[in-house]
């Protein structure tokens, strides 16, 4: 029964943890923990502007396909 | 005996495989349930996957887990992300899967379930998955370069070029195609264009708070605009049967492309976390629960295949688009089984953020193999409904006539039975004004669709909401391709402009971006006219030369990676990406000479055209009918142009492409391959296979 239970959260959390990767929710996350932001000289960015500037490199490459 | 048991299992999913797909072709008579259509695809889609999709991993392109992919040697957590394959898989999966496999397969369902299926199935297999599993390895390969950088490399810096021109003129005809099946399902709907209007507004409100309340948390942001969203679906019964705001948003289909074409222009000007991202990130959780319900309400529902396995129409004289089954089933499925647009996403985003070179089996081959299995889905949708209904709903008036009993006379002549009441109580029921006439798609699917999740939830008293929730889902991702289209559109004529007068070239200076945004739009918002006041009903036209175009793309994407396996001396294994490359050329080849010289007027533009002219100068047009028919034989000209162009490029293409291989077979030429050099991977030793999606 445990087992189960801990089956189960692992799963839960794994899913959780995808869903945030898949969406971009963690994606500020993901870019303060990258080696390239550890390792720059330069200022690193808030959540806002790091939001701002991913969505405009984002779209300004097909990303959407028909 | 491990392995003995595996060997028999998978034995046994290509009997069930084998054995479905006979069902499908050899059944005749009474209706077939659509579970054999899931079996089948699902059977194949294994077999493929755990035989051909490996054997091209490991004899064709050696994948290698010891080098290093760009995500490793660049990551700098923006474009260049380690990423677990599952959400990648996911990533890659919501950018491939647009309208193309739901619209392309309904439309096709006019030749009957059949063809359709059969290429969906081996389309993808062989061709589709294919083309995106090699262009994704190739651009790993190569730091995440796009398909043009690697046409210009490989082939020629010529070859570079034509790729971009096609890039450009193909996502002028997707916006044009894509958004008259939007109007399509919109025209004279007040609760659709209610629910659909209200997504701007929705959409706003979503990226104010992104941007100033919780920056960055999509995920709770996208929970609240799914619900407002659903709540506008709902609310558009109340907007539709009030007579005073059904009339606000009951629109004629002129009207509907203007106020597109407004919204594609505001999209692409405005700042992007305003309204196209918000917009984006509503329409991917949208996207992937509509697709689950239809999957999971095709199994529980299993619906009888109404359609027959081949219809009357195989001799080219269909009433949706005109055309022989050969080559106008493979132009129409398009993007189910092999999309040209593909390469440019295999070749974009994906390669930046692959953790191991094996995860591009996974991604590439397996994710064109779920869009496939969407399509057949949309199949299955389409052919449950009886077949005069079909046709009713996607033939345009000049073909059947403007709805009653001439147009039921025509249908039920055809050897498909249909009342007018049927078509009434079946507009009733659904919450529209009429179902006559209504091509693109859209609609058909969204009945489909309606019937197999009513069944499953809330029965006919539900109809009317899943019909819209259908219409909503299928317009929202497809504005969603329009606005970010128009986008990608609007870079590349400022980088085109750039090259003659610089200041053009700045993405941020606000003059370049509205010219170039007006530009773009002008583009294809003058196709989308076209397409909306053609007589024919404008599927008939776009629409082919939409496949016509992407399917180009396809073959020059085809033709980059042929070359590149020759430079790597696989020499051997090349009908692997030449095969599919030939079929193409032969099949896009076949249809833009049939588009532009065939004599039956449905079919040849210039034969259209020539109609035209005929009846202008015998007087059969009334005086204040000509300036408009002139314009109609100038539009039929421009597409005959615009398709002649687009074969000319993919065979200036492929000719430098035979004299680029004719040198290196006989070594006239050095053969240089250009990937980056060999880096072994540093994360052999501490990887986590768990964390990055290898359990």
């Amino acid at each position: 029964m445990r087992h189960a239970a801990k089956t189960t959260s692992r799963v839960l959390r794994r899913f959780w943890r995808g869903l945030r990767e898949w969406c971009g929710d963690s994606a500020y996350e993901t870019y303060l923990r990258s080696k390239g932001t550890q390792s720059s000289p330069c200022r690193t960015l808030t959540r806002a502007e790091f939001y701002v500037e991913q969505l405009n490199r984002r779209y300004s490459r097909p990303n959407r396909c028909c | 005996m491990k392995r003995l048991f595996s060997i028999a299992v998978w034995i046994a999913v290509g009997l069930l495989g084998a054995g479905a797909l006979g069902s499908i072709a050899l059944h005749r008579g009474e209706p077939l349930n659509a579970t054999w259509f899931v079996v089948a695809a699902v059977c194949c889609y294994l077999v493929a996957y755990r035989l051909y999709s490996a054997f091209v991993a490991a004899k064709v392109l050696a994948l290698d887990d010891t080098r290093a992919t760009p995500s490793e040697r660049h990551d700098d957590g923006r474009d260049f992300v380690p990423t677990n394959k599952w959400v990648l898989f996911g990533h890659h999966f919501a950018a491939i899967a647009g309208p193309g496999p739901l619209v392309g397969p309904t439309l096709a369902a006019q030749f009957g379930y059949l063809p359709g299926t059969l290429w969906l199935i081996a389309g993808a297999a062989f061709a589709g998955c294919v083309q995106d599993f090699v262009i994704l390895f190739c651009s790993i390969r190569r730091d995440g370069k796009s398909i043009g950088q690697m046409a210009r490399e490989e082939v020629s810096e010529r070859g570079g070029f034509i790729a971009q021109l096609a890039v450009l003129a193909i996502m002028t005809i997707l916006l044009a195609v894509i958004g008259l099946v939007v109007v399509n399902a919109l025209k004279s709907s007040p609760w659709a264009t209610f629910t659909l209007a209200m997504t701007i507004p929705i959409a706003l409100l979503l990226g104010l708070y992104l941007r100033f309340v919780r920056p960055g948390r999509v995920l709770e942001a996208s929970v609240m605009g799914v619900a407002l969203v659903l709540f506008v679906v709902v609310a558009g019964q109340w907007v539709a049967d009030s007579p005073s705001w059904a009339r606000v948003f009951t629109l004629s289909g002129v009207a509907l492309a203007f106020a597109i074409i407004a919204y594609g222009f505001a999209a692409s000007a405005l700042p992007v976390w305003l309204l196209l991202a918000p917009r984006d990130y509503l329409s991917a959780f949208i996207k992937a629960g509509a697709i689950f319900s239809l999957a999971a309400g095709i199994l529980i529902v299993r619906p009888q295949v109404l359609m027959p396995p081949l219809t009357r129409f195989i001799d080219g004289t269909g009433p949706v688009f005109a055309g022989k089954i050969f080559p106008f089933c493979f132009i129409t499925i398009a993007c189910g089984a092999i999309s040209g647009f593909h390469s440019l996403i295999s070749s974009g985003t994906t390669p930046k953020m692959i953790l191991r070179e094996s995860h591009a089996r996974f991604i590439g081959y397996g994710a064109m193999l779920l869009e496939s299995f969407v399509g057949v889905m949309a199949m299955v949708a389409a052919c449950a409904m009886p077949p005069g209904v079909y046709f009713a709903i996607n033939s345009p008036p000049s073909i059947v006539g403007n709805a009653g009993e001439a147009a039921v006379s025509t249908i039920s002549g055809w050897g498909y039975p249909l009342q007018a009441q049927t078509m009434t109580d079946l507009a009733h029921k659904v919450g529209e004004i009429t179902l006559w006439n209504r091509a693109g798609g859209a609609p058909s699917l969204a009945v489909g669709m309606a019937q197999i999740f009513s069944s499953t939830i809330g029965g006919e008293r539900l109809l009317s909401i899943w019909y819209h929730f259908a219409i909503m889902f299928e317009a929202l991702f497809i504005l969603t391709v329009l606005d970010a289209g128009t986008r990608v559109g609007r870079f590349m004529v400022q980088d085109l402009g750039g090259r003659f007068w610089k200041p053009f070239g700045r993405t941020r200076w606000m003059p370049g971006v509205l010219i170039s945004s007006a530009i773009i739009v002008a583009l294809w918002g003058y196709f989308l006219y076209q397409g909306v006041v053609d007589p024919l009903g404008g599927i008939n036209s776009l629409w082919p030369l939409f496949g016509i175009s992407n399917q180009l793309l396809a073959a020059v994407a085809l033709v980059v990676a042929t070359t590149i396996l020759m430079k790597m001396g696989k020499l051997r294994w090349i009908w692997v990406t030449l095969l599919p490359m030939a079929g193409l050329v032969i099949i896009t080849m076949t249809a833009s000479y049939q588009k532009i010289f065939d004599a039956n007027p449905r079919i040849g533009f210039l034969a259209y055209a020539k109609v035209l002219a005929a009846q202008i100068a015998a007087g059969r047009i009334p005086a204040e009918k000509v300036a408009e028919t002139q314009r109609l034989i100038f539009n039929q000209r421009l597409d005959a142009t615009v398709t002649g162009v687009l074969a000319a490029m993919i065979l200036v293409l492929i000719f430098e492409a035979l004299v680029h291989w004719y040198s290196i077979l006989t070594r006239r030429k050095e053969s240089v391959l250009h990937e980056s050099p060999y880096v072994a991977t540093l994360w052999a030793a501490d990887y986590s296979g768990t964390a990055h999606g290898d359990d």
